[in-house]
């Protein structure tokens, strides 16, 4: 399972309407419970809180990474969020987040999670990629960017 | 030679070479690479945690050893001997150097991606070991039909 198999319109949300860091987690985590994704939100929700708990995923230039390992899910699982006004991450830049890739992972799939996990941070480097999915008019249009369409 | 890693793909492609060396007889490899250059590369852009990274890379040994019991268990139950091999680093660089210093005749991989971004960001180790090694690669598609064959087997 790569990580653009799992980058379907229903897993985007575009733009987030959350405001804070708390709320996104959940809007994010609740996007992949309406789109049957996921079905323990609480859980899921619980286990990306836990990590970020321990220093914020919010990385630079914008972009965070929420994950986990949680048994909410039996597979991998992700969600995007674009927040083009900027929220508040506590990032190590102290910028906005504007972009978010929200991953939930089973234990015992240690594998897949770090591959996805690491294609994310090659996403993360492409500003170029960055700016045109913050600037993106909806998730059809982030699909097709990010499937190089 | 198959490349298992952690995917229900990889564990298709484990019944299918099973059932291959079953019927000619070959020797058969299962070869799981712990992927420790996306756990430095995550590292690096500071998305894991230096506990973290430690946590998952006891996590990614202990799969690998799960992973590879499980397929010697179903080699096992139809009567097939199999070599485990499990190494760490480079996947793609893994799996070419085995194939090279075992002088592999076949590689076994599973189904690939069916989604082909045209971004270079995205990028799958097994596509990546298919176009780098030296042997013919055979790609195992249709777990039902897999399932059955495996099933099959005496």
């Amino acid at each position: 399972m790569a990580l653009i198999d799992l980058v379907v319109e229903k897993i985007i949300k575009i733009p987030l309407e959350s405001k804070d860091k708390p709320d996104v987690l959940r809007e994010l985590v609740q996007k992949l419970k309406n789109a049957e994704e996921i079905n323990d939100v609480d859980s899921a929700l619980k286990a990306v809180q836990d990590r970020e708990d321990k220093q914020s995923t919010g990385l630079t230039d914008g972009i965070a990474v929420p994950h986990a390992k949680t048994d909410a899910v039996s597979r991998l699982k992700l969600a995007i969020g674009i927040a083009p006004e900027g929220i508040d991450f506590d990032s190590l830049d102290k910028q906005p987040a504007k972009l978010i890739f929200l991953l939930l992972a089973p234990p015992g799939m240690s594998g897949p999670h770090v591959e996805a996990l690491a294609e994310i941070a090659k996403l993360a480097q492409s500003k170029s990629l960055c700016k045109a999915l913050c600037s993106a008019a909806n998730a059809q249009e982030v699909v097709q960017l990010l499937k190089g369409e | 030679m198959v490349y298992i890693d952690g995917t229900e793909e990889s564990i298709t492609a484990a019944q299918y070479a099973i059932c291959l060396a079953s019927f000619s007889g070959a020797e058969l490899i299962a070869h799981y690479v712990i992927n420790t250059r996306a756990m430095d590369d995550l590292l690096k852009a500071r998305i894991f945690l230096q506990d973290e990274q430690l946590e998952y890379e006891h996590d990614m040994e202990a799969d690998a050893e799960r992973y590879l019991n499980y397929v010697n268990e179903l080699a096992v139950a139809k009567g097939v001997a199999i070599t485990k091999k499990l190494s760490s680093g480079n996947v793609n660089k893994e799996i070419s150097d085995s194939v090279k210093e075992m002088q592999i005749d076949l590689l076994v991989i599973g189904e690939l991606s069916r989604i082909r971004s045209r971004r270079d960001e995205f990028y799958d180790e097994s596509e990546r070991a298919m176009r780098l090694v030296s042997c013919s690669v055979l790609i195992v598609k249709d777990p039902d039909r897999v399932w059955e064959m495996y099933e099959s087997l005496a």
